[in-house]
């Protein structure tokens, strides 16, 4: 034994002391609180200017944030290479982060009131909370002012600017603006044309049959592979599509109900056919994959019909990581892309971002935002952007050949336009959307019946919307 | 007391425990025990193994069902990945290895800086409260960083450290501090204070003593302690993900998760990050061996 | 090494007599300046970094403040308390970490003390042994996760492919309720198993050899010597083991936020996780804050009643 015995009692007084210095901490404490918590009290965003100020002519680096995938890549290397042309003296930065850490890697910025980027692109439905927060500028005038609003299919400008949310497929023009579109995305069906055929099915019941066929004729390769994951938005929007296709509806968005709208009939029949229907045709263990398992499935030839994203549909035509073909066009000759069947109504999920500017962004940055962003959305460069690999908003863009030559995904995306549909874009849309994907997930790994797990959903998320005017205990 | 791991695990005294055993089991049992600690041995060490195969092997490989074991091709091409981006630029991935060296490394040094002091104070004097001191000190590190993080936030928010890397090296720091205190005031008990005590009687004020007697004889202390603070740094995770974002601050373990998530997983270059990444920890572990124990219980359990 | 109880843990202030008598006044003085020089700058950093954010999360615990919506923070007392006290949601968390923590410790404490048993009874490679069952330990939680998911892959995984061979057929690790929690508690239990390994061994190559000499004149059976010599003199030491585990375990959030995301449905949310999840998804600040001084009471609480515990122990 090193240490000789002596008991630590001799030092009581010394509490005491200890206390108060504890005190003097909590009231110091309370008064910084009290000095930190004011700044975020106005309501709402602060306005852009109608006209682009004068910009700089000093070196500016323009920062993005966005979450790591190839369109992040894409876009740097584009406006590096096209926006320098007319802005020598910017740099375009594309700030990634992992796609489970981008909400909240947005967000714990806004909350910093200090952000490291200047254009965050946002998912359509992070608006409504950017937006209550006061996180991201009104462009209304703006837009009013330097952007062609007729160029644009209404619920695609509706989709990624407006706040309060529009009605499927409309845009209200007295509505804010906040965004202008930047990339857009819908789910594109692939299927095995050396498996099921050229042509793809065209209802919902008939892809599902198709799919069972192909699996007990091709041993191995399972029917179906789609977003499962309790991450991101990947089971919510699985179950988001069924629920339209079978004529479901999300919310009503006028008396804010949840509980008795998704859970209704429609509701039920989507959730029995995604549980009992689709989920037995795919592959064991599946039931935590997200965008990148799918493709993988898919390139490893273990998948007869697939949903994906298009946006993250690129990487299939790699001969690099797929065994399908050793070129593009023997893998093409094996993959086909189709828009989705449709059953009771031809509705199709909204995927894709646009871009917001900063409120917390320098001055000089914020102008040069708003300059990349009238840039951004003029018909040539839409053009190039389509060329260059991305998903343009404006009609005359998404009808060049340059769009639709560029893969063979985006004339899907063409067709798919006219039928959108988006989920709830309210602040409280993060924990609507978790709690939808942990359920679904539960539902199709057997944790949940389906049943429960949608009543869950519906009550869960009702109880959300409704809390607004709750004491504590918020989040649980 | 002081008996380190190096001691604890060669075939010292306890050797002569075996032979009783041969009166029962006799061979047998003695061979059925090496083939036991072979599978366990073969069963903690496979995924290290596979790990290290993934990164060699093509990305057409990784996904072979049934896996391939041996026949495969071997590329060095993810290694590459690792440090260079396609444009044949710094990838990010390395940027990121270079601010955890950085964080990891400033961190360390402040802690040390910091704890050693301290470690050498508590142990020397008779300071007040000394034990509710050392508990509070050492209670610190039982917080949940996810718990932690949400104030830190907060607090950072007021004074502009989020997203610096100045924030994480602050919060490793204080993580760190309680560490080196409890493992280097075990070294400096072992330092009879009779050295600086002898010292004095020559004429030097304490500090000098402190600084010219007892401070050399804590250099191999000091490093022990510092590579396993380096550790802690070097590995975290929570801190990093919720008080960074932006590349350039970004350390490599949040930079390494990233690598999922995106719309093709290239587990290759996963593989390949992860044991570049893994490396110097290994490499540092084994230099400190002899006092893996009190590194990993925060000294509590010194031997 | 006549006690290989640990005397650091219980008694941490005995150290004090180590200080040599004072020679005079004016050094006793210099001393003590020298003394509060020494520790304050450490003690201001934990200040600031510890214990001020910790304050600052009490005194948020029992307002409605959202680190998003700003504005200021409103009093609501103890609700913040009784809603998670009260939460059904948050019961279900609790169970999960504790079948969780029990599950992962138990299995590590068994597996680490058995291979450090048997690393024990040899007599060559003893160090490189040990060296290579350390190499989990030292790897990020990160990697461990991240490598763990890819060989837990249903389809595309290590594991899945070797039943396979065997013909022993698929298993959803990852994706079915239970399966899932015991695949978390493998993964924890395959890197921190060299920890318990480490500390027992430690305790094992400690034992006198003379108390097995003695047993060993008087026959006594193997087990007898392994119950009565070995496991008393390594028994405390492995309880340390175990308290540290135990803490580490309790907090555990990344490997879950890789490995499942708290998958399937929230049957693998561990209590750190949901915070996350109310801290971070609606920037419930107030509540988060609530959630995680709750937690912190409840280490705290369970580490003091642990280790007056052990000390009676070891005053027995």
């Amino acid at each position: 034994m090193r240490y000789p015995q002596r008991t630590g009692r001799l030092y009581v007084p010394r509490r005491k002391a200890r206390l108060a210095t504890a005190a003097v901490l909590v009231a110091t404490t309370l008064a910084a609180c009290g000095g930190g918590q004011d700044g975020g009290a106005e309501a709402g965003a602060p306005k852009a200017p109608a006209t682009i100020p004068e910009l700089t002519k000093d070196p500016l680096t323009l920062s993005f944030i966005w979450f790591d995938w190839p369109p992040a890549h894409a876009l740097e290397d584009f406006a590096n290479a096209e926006y320098a042309k007319e802005r020598s003296n910017v740099t375009v930065k594309v700030n990634t982060v992992p796609n489970a850490n981008w909400h909240d890697a947005m967000f714990t910025q806004f909350a910093a009131r200090k952000t490291d980027f200047d254009i965050p692109i946002l998912d359509s439905q992070h608006i409504g909370e950017a937006v209550t927060n006061g996180n991201i500028l009104d462009i209304t005038d703006f837009v009013q002012k330097n952007i062609d609003v007729k160029a644009y299919n209404p619920y695609l400008l509706a989709a990624y600017g407006q706040f309060p949310q529009a009605e499927t497929g409309k845009r209200d023009e007295n509505a804010k603006l906040y965004g202008l579109p930047l990339l857009g995305d819908t789910w594109t069906m692939i299927y095995r044309k050396d498996l099921i055929g050229d042509k793809p099915p065209q209802t919902w019941d008939e892809m599902i049959s198709v799919a069972e066929k192909c699996q007990a004729d091709n041993p191995g390769v399972s029917g179906l592979a789609f977003h499962q994951a309790n991450g991101s938005d990947a089971a919510a929007v699985t179950y988001n599509t069924v629920n339209g296709v079978y004529g479901g509806n999300l919310w009503d968005p006028k008396t804010r109900k949840i509980d008795g709208v998704l859970n209704d009939a429609a509701g039920q029949e989507a959730m029995e056919v995604l549980v009992n229907k689709m989920k037995p045709l795919t592959a064991k263990g599946s039931g935590n994959w997200f965008i990148d398992e799918v493709n993988a499935a898919v390139a490893q030839g273990k998948a007869c019909i697939a949903f994906n994203w298009i946006a993250a549909s690129g990487g299939l035509l790699d001969p690099k990581q797929s065994t399908l073909g050793t070129t593009r066009e023997q893998i093409l000759d094996k993959l086909g892309f189709a828009t989705l069947p449709s059953q009771k109504t031809n509705l199709v999920p909204l995927g894709g971002m646009g871009m917001h500017v900063s409120a917390y962004s320098a001055k000089a940055n914020q102008a040069e935002a708003l300059n990349f962003m009238k840039w951004f959305e003029r018909p040539d460069i839409q053009k190039k952007w389509a060329a260059a690999g991305g998903v343009p908003a404006r009609t005359d863009a998404l009808e060049s050949p340059e769009f639709l030559n560029a893969g063979p995904f985006n004339k899907v995306y063409a067709d798919s336009v006219p039928r959108m549909r988006d989920m709830w874009n309210v602040p409280e849309y993060a924990r609507l959307v978790d709690i939808e994907n942990t359920n679904v997930n539960a539902a199709l790994n057997g944790a949940k019946q389906p049943k429960a797990a949608l009543d869950d959903i519906a009550r869960e998320q009702q109880g959300v919307l409704d809390s607004s005017g709750r004491k504590g205990g918020g989040g649980l | 007391m002081a008996v380190s791991v190096g001691e604890a695990v060669s075939a010292g005294p306890a050797g002569d425990r075996t032979p009783p055993a041969r009166r029962f089991g006799g061979r047998g049992r003695s061979v059925l025990e090496v083939v036991l600690l072979a599978v366990l041995a073969v069963v903690m060490l496979f995924p290290a193994l596979w790990m290290i195969e993934t990164s060699i092997k093509e990305n057409r490989d990784v996904y072979a069902i049934p896996a391939k074991f041996f026949d495969f091709t071997v590329t060095m091409d993810h290694f590459r990945d690792v440090f260079v981006a396609s444009g044949g630029t710094r990838s990010a991935l390395s940027v990121s290895f270079l601010n955890s060296v950085v964080v990891a490394g400033v961190s360390t040094v402040l802690a040390t800086v910091l704890g050693v002091p301290a470690a050498w104070a508590y142990s020397r004097f008779a300071v007040r409260a000394k034990k509710d001191q050392l508990f509070f000190i050492l209670s610190t590190r039982f917080m949940p960083p996810v718990v932690v993080v949400i104030p830190i936030f907060l607090m950072y928010r007021q004074v502009g450290l989020i997203d610096t890397k100045l924030g994480l090296i602050l919060i490793y720091a204080a993580f760190n501090v309680p560490f080196t205190i409890w493992m280097m005031k075990g070294f400096v008990d072992e330092v009879p204070a009779e050295y600086e005590d002898a010292a004095m009687l020559d004429g030097y004020t304490r500090l000098q003593a402190f600084w010219k007697f007892t401070l050399p004889l804590l250099l191999p202390g000091i490093a022990a302690t510092a590579v396993f603070a380096l550790i802690f740094s070097w590995n975290e995770f929570v801190f990093a993900i919720f008080l960074t974002s932006s590349d350039t601050v970004r350390t490599a373990p949040p930079a390494i998760a990233g690598l999922i998530g995106g719309t093709t997983v290239d587990w290759g270059l996963v593989a390949a990050a992860s044991v570049v990444f893994a490396l110097p920890v290994l490499v540092f572990a084994y230099l400190v061996r002899r006092h893996l124990v009190a590194g990993v219980t925060l000294g509590a359990v010194r031997r | 090494m006549s006690d290989p109880v640990p005397s650091v843990i219980d008694h941490p202030g005995r150290a004090a007599s180590a200080a040599p008598p004072a020679p005079g006044r004016s050094s006793r003085l210099s001393d003590r300046l020298l003394a509060v020089a020494f520790t304050s700058p450490a003690l201001l950093l934990l200040l600031a970094m510890s214990v001020f954010p910790l304050l600052w999360a009490l005194y948020l615990s029992f307002t409605d403040y959202s680190a998003t919506r700003g504005g200021p923070a409103a009093f609501v007392g103890l609700e913040n308390y009784t809603a998670i006290l009260t939460s059904a949601q948050v019961r279900l968390r609790a169970l999960t970490t504790l079948i969780y923590v029990v599950g992962a410790v138990a299995l590590q404490t068994v597996l680490g003390f058995s291979i450090a048993y048997l690393i024990s009874r040899r007599t060559h490679g003893r160090g490189l042994l040990t060296t290579l069952f350390l190499v989990p330990m030292m790897l990020s939680p990160v990697v461990v996760g991240l490598f763990w998911r890819f060989m837990l892959d249903a389809q595309f995984g290590v594991i899945n492919s070797m039943l396979g061979s065997l013909g022993l057929g698929q298993v959803e690790w990852l994706t079915r309720q239970r399966t899932a929690l015991i695949s978390l508690i493998v993964v924890d239990t395959w890197q921190w198993t060299p920890f318990i390994m480490l500390i027992a061994l430690a305790g094992l190559t400690a034992v006198p050899k003379y108390l097995y000499e003695a047993a060993s004149i008087d026959r006594a059976s193997e087990w007898f010597r392994f119950r009565t010599i070995t496991l008393p003199l390594v028994w405390p030491l492995l309880l340390i083991a175990v308290l540290f585990r135990a803490i580490e375990a309790f907090r555990l959030f990344d490997l879950v936020y890789i490995l499942t995301s708290g998958g399937p449905g929230v049957s693998t949310e561990t209590l750190s996780f949901h915070v996350y999840k109310v801290a971070f998804l609606g920037f419930n600040t107030g509540t988060a804050s609530a959630y995680g001084i709750l937690m912190v009471v409840i280490v705290i609480v369970l580490t003091q009643l642990y280790l007056r515990y052990l000390n009676k122990l070891k005053e027995d």
